[in-house]
């Protein structure tokens, strides 16, 4: 590309030689070649292209569940069997899936939650995500 | 001492004896040398399925927690003796801890499968696990007699 472009530029100077005067076309070439910055040049920029970083819903609000807390820990689990959604439904990340499921086990331990359906109270509670959608494909 | 949190579940009773039964649990805690840091009430309301402990089976029960200072040797005596009390149903011991600090990964983990730490991970086990194969140092890249 730049052996084209210097190409262009000789041939531009060997025309204007040809017209005007001889001092003054080795004036104009001399320019050309000190000025190294042309405007079609790639400029070094970060990727215009790169998606904004996403973060999960808990970590965004920075809540920390707690086992006490069964209103926001029964909407991770199922209304039909009570079991606890997957990170792919959720579309949590590692970290708070793993806090979530334990705070759950717990609060089913000390006869919080009910583990084989979902507390009546909260069934009109606003979901988070929809199981029918996941976020990602299922493992099986 | 690490900080403790006692969640008990207490059977349906009236008023006084409610109180008389944490009493009872609060000065046995005290007794042996703990301390009390606070103690909540989670309210009374239907269990979530029905409990059956010391012949009796429960339906109803009052939530509390006591969070409370002690040994971690004492940790067993405790549920121990609670558990020989008929008015707890049901007794849990929980370390208090910091939540740890940590970076949400859900952006590097919704990343394409090869861009993935994990996945970059396996394939370089699934590469080592990968028996050496002969070279013939022929110099070519296919087998030139027949096989």
């Amino acid at each position: 590309m730049l052996r084209i472009i210097g190409t262009v530029v000789r041939s531009a100077a060997s025309s204007t030689r040809s017209i005007v005067t001889p001092f003054s076309s080795t004036t104009l070439v001399q320019r050309n070649i000190s000025a190294p910055v042309q405007s079609d040049e790639p400029i070094d920029i970060p990727n215009p292209y790169e998606k904004e970083r996403r973060e999960c819903i808990l970590c965004k609000h920075n809540i920390v569940p707690n086992y006490k807390n069964i209103k926001l820990l029964s909407q991770f689990q199922s209304p039909y069997t009570g079991r606890i959604y997957g990170r792919h439904i959720t579309g949590l990340c590692k970290q708070k899936q793993e806090q979530v499921e334990k705070a759950i086990i717990r609060a089913q331990n000390c006869a919080l939650m009910p583990t084989y359906h979902k507390d009546m109270d909260f069934f009109q509670d606003p979901r988070l995500f929809d199981p029918e959608k996941p976020v990602r494909p299922h493992k099986y | 001492m690490p900080s403790y949190e006692l969640a008990m579940v207490l059977r349906q009773m009236s008023r006084p004896e409610l109180v008389s039964v944490l009493k009872r649990t609060a000065e046995s805690i005290l007794d042996k040398g703990c301390i009390i840091r606070n103690l909540e009430n989670l309210g009374t309301r239907a269990l979530p399925h029905k409990i059956s402990e010391h012949g009796v089976v429960h339906r109803e029960g009052s939530y509390f927690t006591i969070t409370f200072d002690s040994a971690p040797t004492k940790i067993s005596d405790f549920m121990e003796e609670f558990g020989r009390d008929i008015d707890i149903v049901r007794r849990r011991i929980f370390k208090i801890e910091e939540p740890e600090e940590f970076q949400c990964t859900l952006h590097e983990e919704m990343l394409p499968p090869a861009y993935r730490k994990d996945v970059q991970e396996m394939i370089d086990i699934a590469k080592r696990k990968q028996k050496p194969k002969f070279k013939y140092n022929s110099g070519l890249d296919y087998y030139p007699f027949q096989k």
